[in-house]
């Protein structure tokens, strides 16, 4: 080798060594109950939200948190489930459906160790899984939509009973509507969502809208999630029936979502889901269960806030 | 000290990089249990990546396998759904790889179109087809039989060590066998001989009578079913199929596939050598995980891995030609 090509050679692995020495030897020599957080959602605002709000709450009880994102990858989820379970942590936090994890809740049950979910899922092998009641949060908008309208009238209703999570809520508006003799259900509408769901939806309303050209004849619009409300209150506007006073409700108060409640138009409410208070009730949780509690329900609820034009821009 | 780093130099890079783990994980890295799960991690890697090598031993590759990986697993998935017997559901997936492997190779081979555009084509196709037979969704729950499932979970008893029962994982042994099937073809059959002669220089192989189009045609059927059959083992690891869960797949192989070169005695790709470069990057993820390392930070010294040991090859053969 000659004398150029062999220092530049040196330089460079010099530089990577020293490097991969630093960041490793920073975090290997830590001291403090070892936390996993493994999800593959990182990127995704909601899950941001409840990461930091983990973190913030770790840092008090001086725990050492590992934030694993595998972008979006379910299997590395458990791939790396089984290293930290290797390596020995203390708990595992989970941020994705435990029916796609069973081999690495296995593996983490072999190793004893205790698993949490943040808004995971059920699962036998899962200590407790930390949410929000999607069965409240439903309940908190359809009677808002019942006593709106005064007991009467034709709603529609935007649901899709094919992800159990939103399944829930849309059996929590039936029970409620059917509890009410006068109102009537003129619509239970599944959206395509492969657009995001806003689209179709308002191609659907539009042609219900068509279908009952008097005023008055729609008196509501109930939505499982915001992004069908969105699309009802744009095919409303489109037809220009927004003075009619049809109510629209969604639920989990996107920004989107709180930017036309706020506006005060047809749009009028819709259900936060508190994800601060996920994560840091997931952190209490997980040292409630390291302090030797053993915990009588596997699901916890965090409660929810309902939205409407006087706190959507809280 | 040349020549010596340049046909050693990576292969004592991976040693050290195993060596650097033992010592900073003295309990948990240099175990049995812990090098069997490693193997299960990185199965489907290796079948895509040992299967890619087929393609890459004539200078060709296949930016389609992500792809087709994510497409087997819905398709199997779907059929479940419909109640067909797993057998069948798979046999349909493998077909669908076989497929998708002989029309990127009409492509390349009789066509004439470049790999890159080629496979860059097909990729968007099978990734659109993966949308279009799930419609989007992940198919998961009921919908997988249990069979199907406890598949990634079972595996073969080794014999209990330390009280604890050890497995090899089931998926380890496929990885394995198909290791050995594409090892057999490649290194110990004319067929095998003849793609590294196309590799080589294509012209003179043709001259000397090889049949060229052919060849690189049928090397593409190994990629396309490797590719289904990765996406089949990683729906069986997840117990569900989602139309994009295999695309991370590709660019991971292909760089194992290059990282494999760097170890080779004339830096063309090789069976073996791909499988070390896995292990490589495999063993990177499982020990900067155990080691608390933030996973960013992981991406980008798994990538300042891989520049290094191709630098230390890129230098070590000029300094060879300089010589």
């Amino acid at each position: 080798m000659t004398g150029i090509t062999r220092r530049s050679f040196w330089r460079i692995a010099g530089l990577t060594l020293a490097t991969a020495v630093a960041i490793v030897g920073s975090a290997a020599f830590a001291e403090g109950e070892k936390i996993a957080v493994i999800t593959p959602y990182l990127s995704q605002p909601g899950t941001q939200f409840y990461v930091e709000a983990f973190q913030a709450r770790a840092k008090e009880l001086g725990w050492e948190v590992n934030i694993i994102d595998t972008a979006g990858d379910v299997a590395a989820v458990i791939s790396r489930m089984e290293d930290v379970s290797a390596q020995g942590v203390n708990a595992i936090v989970l941020n994705v459906d435990p029916a796609q994890v069973g081999a690495g809740l296995d593996a983490a049950v072999a190793a004893n160790i205790p698993v949490f979910g943040m808004d995971a899922g059920a699962d036998p092998r899962i200590k407790a899984n930390i949410t929000s009641n999607g069965y409240a949060m439903a309940a908190e908008t359809s009677v808002y939509v019942a006593n709106r309208i005064g007991g009467a009238g034709a709603v529609v209703m935007f649901v899709f009973d094919a992800f159990p999570p939103v399944q829930v809520r849309g059996a929590v508006a039936d029970a409620v509507f059917k509890n009410h003799p006068d109102i009537t259900v003129l619509d239970r509408v599944t959206p395509d969502v492969s657009d995001g769901g806003i689209a179709d939806s308002r191609a659907k309303m539009e042609a219900i809208l068509a279908a009952n050209p008097e005023p008055g004849s729609i008196k509501a619009v109930w939505a499982a999630w915001d992004q069908p409300a969105l699309g009802a209150l744009q095919a409303i506007e489109a037809a220009g029936r927004q003075g009619e006073g049809i109510v629209i409700t969604g639920i989990d108060a996107n920004p989107q979502a709180r930017d036309a409640i706020a506006a005060d138009g047809n749009f009028e409410a819709s259900v936060a889901q508190d994800f601060q208070g996920i994560g840091s009730t997931t952190a209490d949780t997980v040292a409630r269960v390291l302090g030797g509690e053993t915990l009588k329900a596997n699901v916890i609820y965090v409660p929810t806030k309902l939205i409407t034009s006087s706190n959507a821009k809280d | 000290m040349a020549s010596f780093l340049r046909h050693y130099g990576s292969l004592i890079g991976m040693a050290a990089i195993v060596v650097f783990f033992w010592i900073a994980l003295p309990d948990t890295f240099m175990t049995l249990r812990n090098w069997l799960n490693i193997s299960q991690q990185l199965s489907m890697l290796i079948v895509v990546a040992v299967t890619m090598t087929v393609v890459m031993v004539m200078g060709d590759f296949d930016l389609s396998v992500g792809a087709m990986a994510s497409l087997s697993g819905v398709v199997a998935a779907v059929l479940f759904a419909q109640g067909l017997p797993v057998p069948v559901a798979l046999a349909v997936a493998l077909a669908v790889g076989l497929l998708g492997g002989i029309a990127n190779g009409v492509l390349v081979s009789l066509i004439g179109i470049l790999p890159f555009v080629a496979t860059l084509a097909t990729m968007t196709m099978f990734s659109g087809a993966a949308f279009l037979v799930s419609g989007g969704k992940t198919i998961f729950g009921r919908d997988i039989p249990q069979e199907f499932a406890d598949f990634a979970r079972s595996g073969l008893p080794l014999g209990t060590w330390g009280g604890n029962l050890v497995v090899l994982p089931a998926l380890t042994l496929v990885a394995a066998v198909v290791t050995l099937l594409v090892w057999i073809v490649l290194e110990h059959t004319i067929y095998g001989r003849r793609l590294y002669a196309i590799g080589g220089n294509a012209d003179a192989a043709r001259l000397a009578g090889v049949k060229v189009a052919q060849l690189r045609l049928s090397a593409f059927a190994f990629t396309g079913m490797g590719a289904a059959l990765a996406g089949i083992m990683y729906a069986s690891r997840v117990a569900s199929a989602n139309p994009v869960q295999g695309d991370g797949l590709m660019l991971t192989a292909i760089a194992a596939v290059f990282l494999g070169m760097t170890a080779t005695r004339d830096g063309q790709p090789n069976v073996l050598a791909t499988v070390a470069g896995v292990v490589t990057l495999g063993v990177m993820d499982n020990g900067l995980t155990q080691l608390q390392v933030d996973s960013y930070v992981r991406q980008v010294l798994v990538g300042a891995i891989i520049l290094l040991a191709v630098s230390i090859s890129a230098l070590g053969r000029r300094a060879i030609r300089l010589r």
